[in-house]
């Protein structure tokens, strides 16, 4: 009973974005805002924090299914995400209470894969 | 290396919440409204589902307290899994107390992988999330091959 989830796009981050996500966050690794030290890291320019992207997919799966909680919710980071990029998030319900979703740029490159399970409805 | 880590208890705050959730751009209002959070059956705002960074990381005993504690530079560490269980609402006012746990480290290649499994628990000693994150050293500076080939299984956080 697979069912694809409608696409979810995403605008490009601004290197701003990330600088918020971090104060509000408190994640302030370096490579993720300070263009040098993410150089010095071996990056073209400071990647987006993997917490952001699963913080999207949260959004997505509260989009999809509102007012529905989570009961599991699981990511692997597969690529390097950067601002100035736009990104889609695709999903699939693949059972009453469970799917999957991944995020990916304007190639199809995937940044995110995930998979998630609802909290079942009270009867 | 220690095996364990105790986080300062952390209040969860609807201000903080609210920061969180427009940095994310976070559109349900229940992380912003009191009102719609009742309405959607919480006692208060209720924390979203990737909150447990802030107690992570704004903590007085935080994330990069455990680095040190590790041995880690936090500029050197990849996130490359990150998996939740929610067991309860984390909802505004309550204090939550974390402790990690190293519960897996191996090497790959030139990665060194760490497995930390993080229990949150409420005032009323509830386990409310339970966090489990896999973190990819990398011992040498390879960010510029894993930067270029973007089907490698490993990325930075």
């Amino acid at each position: 009973m697979a069912q694809k989830l409608p696409d979810i796009q995403k605008q490009a981050l601004a290197p701003i974005d990330m600088v918020r996500y971090s104060g509000a966050s408190g994640d302030f690794n370096e490579i993720h805002t300070v263009p040098k030290v993410a150089r010095s890291k071996g990056f073209k320019e400071p990647i987006v924090h993997g917490m952001f992207l699963m913080g999207w997919a949260s959004d997505a799966i509260d989009e999809w299914f509102p007012g529905r909680k989570l009961s599991k919710f699981t990511v692997r980071f597969i690529g390097m995400a950067h601002a100035g990029e736009a990104f889609v998030i695709e999903g699939m319900l693949t059972t009453d209470t469970a799917g999957e979703l991944q995020i990916k740029d304007g190639a199809g490159i995937g940044k995110l894969v995930g998979s998630f399970e609802l909290e079942e409805l009270p009867v | 290396m220690e095996q364990e880590f105790h986080y300062a208890p952390f209040r969860i705050e609807a201000g903080k919440i609210r920061e969180f959730a427009l940095a994310l751009g976070l559109r349900n209002p229940v992380y912003f409204n009191k009102e719609a959070a009742l309405d959607a059956g919480y006692p208060d705002i209720p924390a979203p589902p990737t909150y447990t960074t802030v107690i992570d990381f704004w903590n007085e005993r935080d994330f990069y307290q455990l680095f040190a504690v590790w041995g880690l530079d936090p500029n050197d560490i990849l996130h490359g899994e990150q998996s939740f269980d929610y067991e309860k609402d984390m909802i505004s006012g309550d204090i939550i107390s974390a402790t990690a746990v190293l519960t897996g480290r191996f090497d790959k290649k030139d990665k060194r992988f760490y497995l930390i499994e993080t229990t949150y628990r409420n005032q009323d000693h509830e386990v409310i999330r339970i966090g489990r994150a896999t973190l990819i050293e990398r011992r040498e500076q390879h960010g510029a091959e894993i930067a270029g080939h973007p089907k490698t299984s490993s990325r930075a956080d």
